[in-house]
């Protein structure tokens, strides 16, 4: 429990620091008389118009107040205004949340649904043609960034076959899901295989080594069929580096999603943030990364906390610290 | 196919009837491919074990006796291994089964223990769990009924409050109480052979002890053979019927433990029993250690594999292998030596080893 | 974009009962990987070095002319131009020469700005540990708390505004932007591994004699940890050099890449809109940016094997 309570004090601390420190950046250098005020409504700003949002926003005053009343608003879920899109951030985020979303979960969970038998039979059957061939075409995905994904995957399904729509319109699983496959295939795919291939290569790993220790062996002795023993004995073993890495690459997915996004032309947050931060929109850029940061640091302090579900050692270390 | 045996009692295995050994090993080797060549881990080894007596194999690091005790079982991994010979168990040829076939007899009729404890229970499954798995698949057991068993396993074993063990993870016990927890598994579907692979080295010596009176005690009860693996002559000494000493890969003697420790031909045999310290001896006596180390397992020395190291090796021990022999005209008691101890050669060898130490101002015995 | 350097575990050495069973793993997997691309990476720091003498290199700006006139991708892949030409009737191939110039270079300063940042602070974070490990830790989760890719649009756009008010920075042009950008976001990964190679080195005993005999800390880790801190560092920098020119890409796709030359990025940016019509202009670019990542990736691969990285030791 006290284990917990300090992660949790050391996830809220970065938290604090770094959305604090997305505000200052985003407002530094804004020094032009009127600013940030003038910056956020376009070089067409009246006086009137420029002092009435100054005042509106607090951004007159000092940093730290002006990051309370942001932090105030942001409990109550008020996110702040979009100067540019005359609309209040939530209303301009709303509609974009989902098809991200969508994307993520698609990747993570699509990732895992094909690392994870892979991995265990390249495991099993070590140093076999399957092995290798596995090894060799994990490492080539490892290598293609999703830049390089992107065209060629755009080119050959959507150009050449044209087995999916060139412009990726917004459909979700209730309105039709043939179409919604057909629009969010590619995308999502462009982001798990990259991912599904890093798992791969580290599930492996760690399933090797498990293979090789001793209550593997006595498995097998007290006649437990090779499946059982896979599945039942060794897996749950070589979970740790896929787990601690399942967090880490959520950032990375931020970033693969932004280019998808771009390139497929997804509506999702990802598309919203690049157009925010070239247009200096900053209280949706604030909002957007405060929700970045937290669900990286969310989903960070559950991996943590799974160690222990998985690991009686761990949860038994814990409870006694 | 276990499933046949649903109603099985696990005590009826005490009562199968055997007419000759329980296994019997011919000419077995068990060879491995490696960059560097062949390496000849078990090269040729033969020999019986009966109903419910108790074998100790006992060798150095790289004698070849865990791989010996592996390959009867079948567990070697099958890729760049090459066994040959024939391993008959129950009668049956099991020597060239596959991981598939043997898979019913492991724990089943033939069943392992390790060597560490800890290393050999899943770390994060509990205690009945581990214990019930041989028993739900090869007795057909539901849950209930193989939680139930494993409870009387822990109480077999001596492991008191067994209930609440059975909900507990390896970690939460003693490295004593894992070994009978392994033993517990192993004995779960009433096996008729249990192999034990260095049982008590990771162990502290008080234990050592109450487990070797419960592997004893246990072999007793269900009539089931006993092969303890060791390099510990000590631990053979008072819980076997009969002793099997491997060097080099090869068997070089072998005879009922009463007759080996009184009458040893092997004088590796005597090399082994002298490097053990006794109580008797005074303080500060010297150890007497078997200098060099084994012997390449690739390319063997032609003649006899342990002479580099002997004492008394002559010529002859260079150049020709000796052959297993038998030792006053004893079938049981068998040797591999060409100036065992106790011949013409060996006493002559011993006095110029004596005056050498004379000279040299060393004596067992004294402060050095 | 992934962050992670995920090399593979050795085989644990035989224990004197049991010998190595599999053949083929012993003698080390095949290290043509390596060869190839170490090959791959001379070839186009040779060609990027020399580009302006060597003749089958068309200067940057050289217009192609197809019977007379210029056009938009009036050129195929052929003998003209190898690579076809782009929108604006410039070689490809050319094009893709210069960008590398860009892309490798910014590749390598950010990773040596990380390595030697986030190096020191892994150290210091192990070797002295309690409140400098806390305060290390805070600042690597915080540079890990944003998406990377966020954190460096944030930057390198808010860098162009910092320079007009700052006018001290104004040597800063795009590419120097770029650069630091990515340098900073290199920080947490070296600080990661510095950090849990220091702890461990720590409490080894040939620290531990240096320490006993009088040693100061900055003497203890000057040379007894640096230096063995040297394989894995070696090893993370490599691979990511792959991710940071991926990542240079990918600024450069969502428009602040450096403009002059053009990046692979930018390329495959300009490319896209006529990808069915004119593949080349964008496919080429892609594989040239596929290549140098794999690249670098087959490098580090081989190199984390060679000295033992483990990922879990991260």
């Amino acid at each position: 429990m006290r284990y917990f309570l300090q992660r949790l004090l050391q996830f809220v601390i970065v938290f604090f620091l770094v959305t604090f420190g997305v505000l200052v950046f985003m407002r530094i250098g804004l020094n032009k008389p009127g600013d940030p005020a003038r910056t956020m409504l376009g070089g067409t700003a009246t006086d009137e118009q420029i002092a009435a949002v100054t005042k509106r926003f607090h951004l007159h005053s000092n940093y730290l107040t002006q990051y309370w009343y942001w932090l105030k608003g942001m409990l109550t879920f008020d996110f702040g205004y979009s100067q540019p899109n005359n609309l209040t951030v939530t209303k301009y985020l709303k509609p974009r949340v989902l098809p991200t979303v969508f994307l993520g979960l698609y990747a993570t969970i699509g990732a895992l649904v094909i690392a994870v038998p892979i991995a265990v039979y390249q495991a099993y059957r070590r140093d076999s043609t399957y092995d290798k061939v596995g090894s060799f075409v994990s490492f080539a995905f490892v290598s293609i960034p999703a830049l390089v994904l992107a065209p060629i995957a755009k080119f050959i399904f959507i150009d050449k076959l044209e087995w999916f729509p060139r412009l990726s319109s917004k459909v979700y699983p209730w309105d039709s899901i043939p179409e919604h496959f057909k629009n969010f295939f590619i995308p999502a795919m462009v982001l798990t295989l990259p991912l599904a291939a890093v798992y791969v290569r580290l599930l492996r790993a760690d399933m090797v080594q498990t293979l090789q220790a001793d209550f593997v062996t006595l498995a097998s002795a007290k006649g437990v069929p090779p499946g059982r023993v896979l599945w039942g004995h060794a897996l749950r073993n070589s979970l740790f580096t896929l787990l601690t890495n399942v967090g880490v690459q959520l950032g990375g997915l931020v970033g693969g999603a932004l280019i998808v996004e771009q390139y497929f032309n997804i509506k999702g947050m990802g598309s919203l943030l690049v157009v925010a931060i070239l247009s200096s929109d900053i209280f949706t850029v604030q909002s957007v990364s405060a929700i970045l940061v937290a669900t990286v640091v969310i989903v960070n302090l559950l991996v943590d906390l799974s160690y222990a579900v998985i690991d009686p050692r761990i949860r038994h270390a814990r409870a006694l610290s | 196919m276990s499933l046949e045996s649903k109603n099985r009692n696990v005590s009826q295995a005490a009562t199968r009837e055997l007419k000759g050994p329980l296994l019997e090993l011919t000419d077995v080797k068990t060879h491995f491919k490696t960059p560097r060549g062949l390496v000849r881990a078990v090269d040729g080894v033969s020999f019986t074990i009966d109903r419910g007596k108790a074998l100790g194999i006992v060798g150095e690091s790289g004698s070849g006796k865990t791989i010996l005790s592996r390959s009867i079982m079948g567990l070697l991994p099958p890729r760049a291994t090459v066994r040959s010979g024939s391993i008959k168990f129950e009668g049956r040829e099991i020597g060239n089964l596959g991981r598939k076939e043997m898979r019913h007899v492991w724990g089943k009729e033939m069943a392992m223990i390790f060597q560490d404890p800890m290393t050999s229970l899943n770390p994060l499954m509990k205690i009945g769990k581990q214990i019930a798995e041989p028993l739900q698949i090869h007795l057909g057991m539901d849950t209930v009924a193989a939680l139930a068993t494993a409870e009387r396993l822990l109480q077999d074993v001596r492991i008191p409050e067994a209930r609440r063990r059975l909900q507990q993870y390896p970690h939460e016990l003693s490295g004593g109480m894992r070994q009978r927890v392994m033993i517990a598994i192993a004995l779960a579907c009433g096996p008729t052979a249990l192999f034990a692979d260095e049982p008590t080295t990771a162990l502290d010596v008080t234990v050592q002890a109450q487990i070797l009176d419960l592997l004893e005690e246990q072999r007793k009860e269900r009539n089931m053979s006993l092969i303890l693996v060791t390099h510990d002559l000590g631990v053979v000494a008072g819980h076997t019927d009969e002793i099997a000493v491997m060097y080099g890969g090869q068997l070089v003697e072998r005879a009922p433990t009463k007759v080996l420790f009184s009458n040893m031909k092997m004088p590796y045999t005597e090399a082994l029993l002298q490097s053990i310290p006794k109580i008797e001896d005074p303080s500060h006596t010297r150890l007497m250690a078997i200098g060099g180390r084994p012997p390449d397992l690739v390319n063997p020395p032609k003649g006899c594999r342990f002479a580099p190291r002997c004492p008394y090796a002559r010529e002859k021990c260079e150049n020709e292998m000796p052959e297993l022999e038998m030792a006053d005209n004893n079938p049981q008691h068998m040797f591999r030596c060409w100036y065992p101890v106790g011949s013409p050669e060996y006493f002559e060898s011993k006095e110029r080893i004596d005056v050498e130490h004379a000279q040299a101002g060393v004596t067992v015995g004294e402060v050095s | 974009m992934t962050l992670t350097a995920d090399p593979e575990l050795l085989d644990e050495p035989p224990t004197p009962e049991q010998p190595e069973v599999s053949v083929k793993r012993k003698r080390g997997r095949p290290k043509i990987g390596m060869w190839l691309g170490v090959a791959w990476l001379s070839a186009l720091v040779f060609c990027i070095v020399f580009a302006n003498s060597l003749p089958f290199i068309r200067l940057y700006d050289t217009k192609i002319k197809v019977g007379g006139k210029t056009g938009r991708y009036n050129l195929g892949p052929g003998w003209t131009a190898w690579f076809g030409t782009d929108a604006s009737s410039h070689d490809v191939f050319a094009r893709c020469i210069y960008g590398a110039r860009v892309t490798l270079t910014v590749g390598v300063v950010s990773t040596v700005i990380g390595l030697v940042l986030g190096g020191a602070l892994g150290i210091v974070s192990g070797y002295y540990q309690r409140w400098v490990d806390r305060l290390g830790s805070i600042i690597t989760d915080s540079l890990l708390a944003l998406p990377p890719l966020l954190l460096a649009l944030l930057l390198v756009y808010r860098m162009d505004d910092l320079k007009d008010v700052y006018t001290w920075l104004g040597w800063m042009d795009r590419q120097w932007e770029i650069t630091l950008t990515l340098g900073i976001l290199a920080i947490a990964p070296f600080a990661r591994i510095a950090r849990a190679q220091t702890i461990a080195l720590r409490d080894r005993e040939f620290v531990l004699a240096a320490r006993s005999l009088g040693a100061k800390g900055g003497r203890v880790i000057g040379r007894e940890i640096l230096p063995n801190l040297v394989p894995a560092m070696l090893t993370v920098a490599v691979t990511g050099l792959g991710i940071l020119v991926a990542a240079e890409g990918a600024l450069a796709f969502l428009g602040l890449g450096v403009e002059r030359p053009l990046t692979w990025g930018k390329m495959i940016t300009d490319g896209t809109k006529d990808l069915k019509r004119a593949w080349w202009a964008t496919m080429f670019p892609c594989f040239f940016l596929f290549l140098t990542v794999l690249s670098f990736n087959l490098i580090g691969d081989r190199l984390a094997r060679r000295f033992d990285i483990r990922e879990a030791a991260i």
